[in-house]
């Protein structure tokens, strides 16, 4: 079972145009989508999860028309949005309770069962009669990430899901996808690289409405092998290192500079190799379409 | 800093597009008010009279309450909403200065915006002539000093008073809601002061302490005459200032309280949910390993209906908790459950709180309060998800658009059952609380449920409409309101009000415990089929539009409805439009095809044209009718009746009579057959606007000649109209008169009265309606019945066997034929031809009353099986009446009197010869329990058996000022009556009621004002102005001195069937002869002129010591002539007779009754000016004064009174 995007485009209305012919195709397990702020992530989520219609190109997953089919990919869907909200006066349990009939769980019994797995899996059981207005920020994650398991769906797309969660809860809502992410297919958005080097089997960088790459993070991370140089230099000499070579990323390190560089051959002995990793492609990546570098 | 913060105020206030949206509204009212002229001003007051700009401005400062606390309420809770609290009040200012400057630089504002009203009149006056909505002559001269004052004085001193109160209130409590709540006990105490006037002793009281002081400009101005409304400001009175001095003096008291109080510590210390918040991080554990279990999901279409219910329920539960719902909905019932309250307990006509009462009240302040709430949750329910960006997850959730969208409208709909509901509790509540038990579940439940509930319904869908396509809150609700503006706007100011052109518009009904819903029930029905079929297409539309997707452009909004169109919601909505289709056709076929529909113009219009068309015919030669048999067959429940009549007609001119010219008086009844000795007259014309015949005569009815005339007609109703009560022909409770048969001749109750539209159609001002008094032919022709002459009367008239069937004169037989119920009368004296016919089912209560001469006079009362409520006060009422009456004028002229009770489409009670039908409305329901609560079911009562003889006996010739002699004569013979009964110290409270209703009304006067002897169209003179100065003349000639002169002219003219009839003349003659030549002066004063009297006590000292007691009292007498609009003439310089009185406290009689308790009371010559006089009385005095008992017209009747002081 596969998701297959094609030649996805999206314009708004004030002529910023969002999606520029997406082609992805995302199998079973977790898939990263990552791309800076602005890329066109969120709107690619939203139109997978139904909420957003597209100009041109189709979505389809086992056998399901996403775009026009909205009913039935909603019943296999599980969704956790970038930014949402709660009826502040309902409690955790109550609320879950009640997404969990919309999301066709009839039965009483069946339905407490799962909304009290899940409690339990997001660390809510303990208060889950709180009305949801008195949660903390990272609190209030879990309980969206709790929602978006109910019914067992096929397809999880989480947008941005460790955003304001302490490096525990997000270690531990790492190893709840995973877990999650054997037998369904599960896309994570989000502009930090390393969860995708942890989680991700399959992924894609998405820059300005385009896929700019995708692939195995470990074969992406191959082809710059060897390309990447650093080396560290004073902040005010940054200026003349970018007009001389493709600086894709800086780093402070005790008062310095260090820089990355993507080059073929090593640009001069100052220069060290440095071992590739995701971010580097990451920023690679990017760097070829903006600047990714303050001047 | 505390002007830094002010002007950052004002800066900020000027950028938010609110502050021009409340400035926008308040100066567009004013503009289309002025434009069109719709101010509080009668016809002969300028639009723009200081009077109605001041009144004005105090009625929107009053509703500006609204204002005040969304401008005052908002400066520091805008803080605390959007937290910048939090860094605001680290900034280094102090709470005064940061209070002081948000307060003031609020209040600026608040006041700047509400000069809204007073430009938007200043430029609607100026370009109202332009406009030409109302009559050029109409708008004044501008006079900028007209808007400073009443601004000043009334309009800002009532903002700054609210405003501060709202501004506290959420200050010291930091909660807004704190406002709503505010505003409604600002609302509930304000209409718990205004009742308060009801009783009117305490109207000084109430313009001291009158907030708002709108009662304080009422009871300065209401006897106000045009002329002195037009040009007179609002006098600076101690009371006026006093007042506005004590309220702006609460709130500088209210700010200083809060500026001392305040903390902001206070407002950071959100520190309890704080503290919760920490509490529940800490009780996190160590995660378990659980397996989530897979579930299997359905998705069928029962699963929806549980989900649909589910999401309602939440959605209602999020509504009902919210606070300011609570606070409205807490307010709103307050309202329904007090408005009941007052309206059976409080007011000045107590009643039983009926069923149909408790269900009205409903439509009063409650029904704001509906309308708010339903329109407001409407749009926060629809945007709920949004806002809260839940819709983000639940817009993903595997449940069908009309799930969601249909939850939302669930919910609302619950909310508006809830709110339906609500209205039957108060009720019932209101009755148990009074001891009332005849409940009447099903009309609660039938007009609560069946007509009520649909109208809650279609407002909600309406606005859920809009807030679909407009997808903005604020938006939303700016075109939901925008709509119902512009529907009431053109309702109100163009006078176009055909129903079914106007959002859940409809006829409206009224409910009777006789009739229940009557004829009404139908066209409701049509109506809210109509409505609900149109709701259903918004609601299939707005599934359509449903936003569920982030996406808000036009154009993907669109793309996704296009999605959703699908076989099943097309099908509904074509459905829908076919039942919308068929009941618009109904609905138009009744009220514009069979009914007329018009409006006000085009009505006016139709009368224009009727008076140009055939006023020619006025003088045109009609015979009188000499004796009348009539047949009446009543169809109750099919609401239509047939009736023929004999009629012997005689011509009693000079000319020989060869045409007919014959006007329907009522568009309920048509002509079937008509023959003049036995033979159908030839048809010249009918005019179907006018509803008007010409026949010509076989045969010329040559002057004396009498011949036979049968006419047919049949009674009934087209249909249901777009207005109006069609209250003729109903099923329970039918009450029509003579008028069902055509009569002779042009008739002028058919022209337009108002000079001013008169002049806008080109027709001649008409000053009077009636000829001279010296005019031959009003002199020949009686004021009732232009074909009238005393006749002879006979009927048969039958209805269905469970109903009783009614017609003047005495029941012969009764029988019962073809499962119908016959009643055969007969009159045996000759009657004016002005009979009626009432069917119904009926109690009948009975009684005899045998008079000092030995005679029995029949009396029987007619009522509503459970209107038993005071039966015995009208019999009571009758018996007093016919023994003064016999007494005083002469002998009764039947043998049976009979009430009868018709319900209540119509307000009044009416003479027929022996039988009055009399309104369920006035009477029959009401509570009298407290004695001193005015009967008015006594006094009604006597004042139409009064008309037996006033009215019947004597029947007035058709000339100016004969109507004095029924209205006036019966007026004061209830008055002399009830003095008889109650004694002369209860009497003030009626003359003082009386005295009220002729200043208002006088105030209110759109032509001018008629003297005595010549008044021919305004109730409150022969009424209100007849009876007192009757009264007054009784009590200084006693009433049987001038009861010699009423009893000779029921001599000379009862039931006088040759011409010359009695015109005021005569009657002025009357009451001449038998009055003394020193109070000749009163009568030149009362009848032939305007005067009004301003008797005044300044001063009332007491000395002395038990037994002996010296009052020195100091007076002020005027006496002022009137021109008919309202300006002075002169002023009296002769001494008039006036009484003095001194009194002990009050005391009870034997009634139960507060009564006066006179220690001295003359009438002695009283120069006008201020004199002081001294008096001796045996008892310790209380109060004292002139004029006491309101005998006098006066000006200003409250002054004539004063507590007694010692020296």
């Amino acid at each position: 079972m596969n998701l297959i995007i094609e030649d996805l485009n999206k314009t708004y209305s004030n002529g910023v145009q969002a999606l520029k012919n997406v082609s992805l195709t995302i199998p079973q397990g977790m898939f990263g989508l990552l791309g800076p702020n602005g890329a066109g992530k969120s709107t690619l989520m939203r139109t997978i999860a139904t909420l957003q219609e597209a100009d041109s190109g189709s979505v389809t997953m086992d056998g399901i028309d996403v775009l026009r089919q909205k009913e039935e990919m909603r019943t296999v869907l599980g969704y956790l949005p970038q930014e949402f909200g709660v009826y502040p006066k309902v409690s955790a349990e109550t609320m879950l309770d009640h997404i969990a009939s919309l999301k066709g769980i009839n039965n009483k019994g069946e339905r407490q069962e799962v909304v009290s797995a899940l409690l339990q899996k997001v660390n809510l059981h303990g208060v889950r009669k709180k009305n949801l207005g008195t949660y903390s920020g990272g609190m209030k994650q879990r309980f969206g990430i709790a929602q978006a398991l109910i019914g067992s769906p096929k397809i999880i797309i989480v947008d941005e899901p460790t955003a304001g969660l302490d490096p525990t809860e997000r270690n531990r809502f790492h190893n709840l996808l995973s877990e999650i992410g054997e037998n369904t297919i599960v896309i994570l958005s989000t502009h930090i690289v390393e969860d995708v080097t942890h989680l991700c089997s399959d992924m894609a960088i998405i820059c300005q409405g385009e896929v700019i790459s995708s692939g195995h993070p470990a074969e992406l991370v191959a082809e710059l092998d060897g390309k990447i140089w650093t080396r560290t230099i004073e902040k005010n000499e940054l200026p003349e290192y970018q007009a001389q070579y493709k600086v894709i990323n800086t780093q402070l390190k005790s008062g310095k500079t260090q820089i990355h560089v993507l080059s073929e051959f090593e640009p001069d002995p100052s220069f060290e190799r440095a071992e590739s990793d995701l971010e580097d492609v990451y920023f690679a990546r990017i760097a070829e379409r903006m600047e990714v570098v303050p001047e | 800093m505390t002007l830094k913060i002010f002007l950052f105020e004002l800066k900020y206030r000027f950028k938010r597009p609110a502050t021009w949206a409340y400035f926008g509204v308040l100066f567009l009212f004013g503009f289309f008010t002025a434009v069109y002229g719709s101010t509080p001003a009668s016809e002969k007051v300028l639009v723009n009279s200081p009077a109605s700009i001041a009144q004005m401005l105090i009625i929107i400062s009053i509703f500006g309450m609204l204002l005040s606390s969304a401008v005052l309420g908002m400066p520091v809770y805008r803080d605390i909403e959007h937290n910048t609290a939090q860094y605001m009040y680290s900034y280094p200012i102090n709470e005064k200065q940061y209070l002081l400057g948000r307060y003031l630089g609020s209040l600026v504002v608040l006041l700047l915006i509400s000069l809204g009203m007073q430009l938007g009149l200043m430029l609607g006056f100026t370009l109202g002539p332009v406009f030409g909505q109302e009559e050029p002559e109409r708008f004044g001269a501008f006079h900028l000093w007209h808007y400073i004052q009443p601004t000043l004085l009334f309009s800002w001193p009532n903002f700054i008073f609210a405003g501060t109160i709202f501004f506290a209130l959420v200050a010291l409590t930091r909660k807004v809601v704190a406002t709503y709540t505010g505003s409604i006990v600002l609302f509930i105490g304000y209409l718990v002061a205004l009742t308060f006037v009801a009783d009117m002793e305490n109207r000084d009281t109430v313009s001291l302490f009158d907030p708002f002081a709108l009662q304080t400009f009422s009871t300065e101005t209401q006897y106000w005459t045009p002329v002195e409304q037009n040009t007179q400001l609002f006098p600076l009175s101690g009371t006026v200032l006093a007042n506005r001095l004590i309220y702006l003096g609460l709130a500088l008291a209210l700010f200083l309280f809060t500026l001392f109080k305040f903390r902001f510590t206070d407002v950071l210390g959100t520190g309890k949910s704080k503290k919760k918040k920490q509490g529940i991080e800490s009780e996190e554990s160590k995660p378990v390993s659980v397996t989530i279990p897979r579930v299997s999901p359905s998705f069928s279409f029962s699963t929806h209906l549980t989900q649909l219910w589910r999401m309602a329920r939440i959605e209602f539960t999020n509504i009902i908790k919210d606070p300011y719902f609570i606070a409205m909905l807490v307010g709103g019932v307050a309202f329904l459950f007090l408005d009941a309250w007052f309206t059976t307990t409080g007011s000045s006509r107590p009643a039983q709180p009926t069923t149909y009462l408790m269900l009205e009240v409903k439509d009063w302040d409650y029904g704001i309060f509906v309308f708010i709430i339903l329109i407001f949750y409407t749009g926060e329910a629809v945007h709920r998800d949004k806002t809260l960006k839940f819709a983000n997850i639940s817009d993903a959730l595997p449940i069908p658009n009309w799930l969601s969208y249909g939850s939302k409208f669930l919910a609302l709909s619950m909310i508006a059952f809830v709110l339906a509901s609500t209205v039957i509790i108060s009720g019932v509540l209101n009755q148990i609380l009074a001891g009332f038990t005849d409940f009447k579940f099903g009309m609660y439940f039938k007009d609560v449920y069946l007509l009520e509930f649909p109208e809650y319904v279609q407002l909600v869908i309406l606005a859920f409409f809009v807030h679909i396509l407009v997808n903005n809150k604020f938006m939303g609700h700016v075109a939901t309101i925008g709509i119902w503006i512009v529907l009431f706007g053109i309702r109100e100011f163009a006078e176009y009000d055909f129903n079914m052109f106007f959002y859940s518009y409809r006829p409206s009904y009224i409910l009777s415990d006789m009739n229940g819903f009557g004829h009404f029930w139908t066209a409701q029905n049509w109506f809210n089929t109509y409505w609900l079929a149109l709701g259903v297409i918004l609601l299939i539309l707005g599934n359509f539009f449903w936003n569920r997707s982030s996406e808000s452009s036009i154009r993907s909004r669109y793309k996704l409805a296009a999605q959703r169109i699908k076989a099943l919601p097309v099908v509904g909505i074509v459905l829908a439009f076919v039942a919308f289709v068929v009941s618009g056709y109904v609905i138009y076929d009744n009220t514009a095809v069979k009914n007329r529909y018009e409006t006000r113009d085009e009505g006016f219009d139709r009368q224009a044209e009727y008076e140009r068309k055939y006023r020619k015919f006025i003088n045109m030669a009609t015979p009188k009718i000499a004796a009348v048999e009539t047949w009446v067959d009543v169809f109750p429940e099919e609401r239509r009746a047939e009736a023929k009549g004999e009629f012997l007609i005689f011509n009693n001119t000079d000319k020989p009579i060869d045409s007919l010219m014959l006007t329907m008086g009522t568009q309920i009844s048509e002509l079937k057959k008509i023959t003049v000795s036995g033979v159908e007259p030839e048809k010249l014309s009918y005019d179907e606007d006018y509803f008007i015949y010409f026949f010509r005569l076989q045969d010329p009815l040559m002057p004396g000649d009498t011949v036979t005339s049968s006419m047919e007609v049949s009674v009934g109703f087209k249909g249901f109209p777009n207005s109006g009560t069609q209250r003729e022909v109903v099923y329970n409770g039918t009450f029509f008169n003579a008028s069902v048969f055509p009569e002779f001749g042009y008739s002028s109750n058919g022209e337009i009265s108002s000079d001013q539209e008169r002049k806008k159609r080109d027709l001649p001002e008409r000053d009077y309606t009636l000829p001279e008094q010296t005019d031959e032919k009003g002199r020949s022709t009686f004021l009732f019945t232009d074909d009238g002459y005393y006749a002879d009367f006979k009927g048969t008239v039958s209805t269905t066997e469970d109903q009783i069937a009614i017609m003047p004169g005495y029941l012969q037989e009764e029988w019962v034929e073809n499962g119908r119920r016959y009643f055969r009368y007969e009159m045996n004296a000759p009657i004016q031809v002005f009979f009626n016919v009432v069917s119904a089912e009926y109690e009948v209560a009975r009684d005899t009353y045998t008079g000092p001469d030995g005679r029995t006079i029949n009396l029987e009362i007619y009522h509503y099986p459970s209107h038993t409520y005071n039966i015995d006060r009208f019999m009571k009422s009758i018996k007093h009446s016919i023994t003064y009456f016999t007494e005083n004028y002469g002998p009764y002229q039947y043998d049976q009197m009979r009430i009868l009770e018709f319900p209540r489409y119509a307000g009044f009670a009416q003479s027929f010869p022996n039988t009055v039908p009399y309104s369920e409305s006035f009477g029959w329901t009401a509570n009298y329990t407290d004695p001193d609560k005015f009967d008015r079911a006594f006094w009604v009562t006597s004042h139409e058996v009064a008309h037996q003889w006033w009215g019947h006996q004597i029947a007035p010739s058709a000339t100016r000022g004969s109507n004095q002699i029924s209205e006036s004569m019966a007026e004061y013979s209830a008055l002399m009556v009830a003095r008889d009964y109650y004694g002369e110290d209860a009497m003030q409270k009626f003359l003082k009621e009386e005295l009220d209703q002729y200043l208002r009304s006088r105030a209110n006067e759109s032509k001018f004002e008629k003297t005595l002897l010549d008044n021919d169209t305004q109730s409150y003179v022969w009424y209100q102005k007849g009876g007192l100065v009757l009264y007054a003349l009784a009590d200084y000639i006693t009433d049987d001195s001038l009861n010699v002169g009423f009893s000779n002219m029921v001599k000379e003219f009862g039931m006088k069937s040759k011409p010359p009839y009695a015109t005021s003349l005569d009657w002025y003659g009357y009451i001449k002869s038998v009055t003394p030549d020193s109070m000749q002066y009163y009568l030149e004063d009362s009848f032939e002129n305007i005067v009004l009297y301003e008797n005044k006590t300044d001063n009332a000292i007491v000395r002395g010591s038990e037994g002996n007691y010296e009052v020195e009292l100091t007076i002020d007498s005027k006496k002022i002539y009137y021109d008919g609009l309202g300006k002075i003439l002169k002023e009296g310089d002769e001494a008039n007779l006036l009484e003095i009185g001194i009194f002990g406290d009050d005391v009870t009689n034997d009634m139960g009754m507060t009564v006066k308790n006179p220690l001295l009371l003359k009438k002695i010559w009283i120069e006008p000016g201020v004199q002081t006089l001294t008096f001796k009385v045996d008892e310790k005095p209380v109060k004292a004064g002139i004029d006491p008992y309101n005998k006098m017209i006066d000006r200003i009747p409250d002054d004539n009174v004063k507590n007694v002081e010692e020296e």
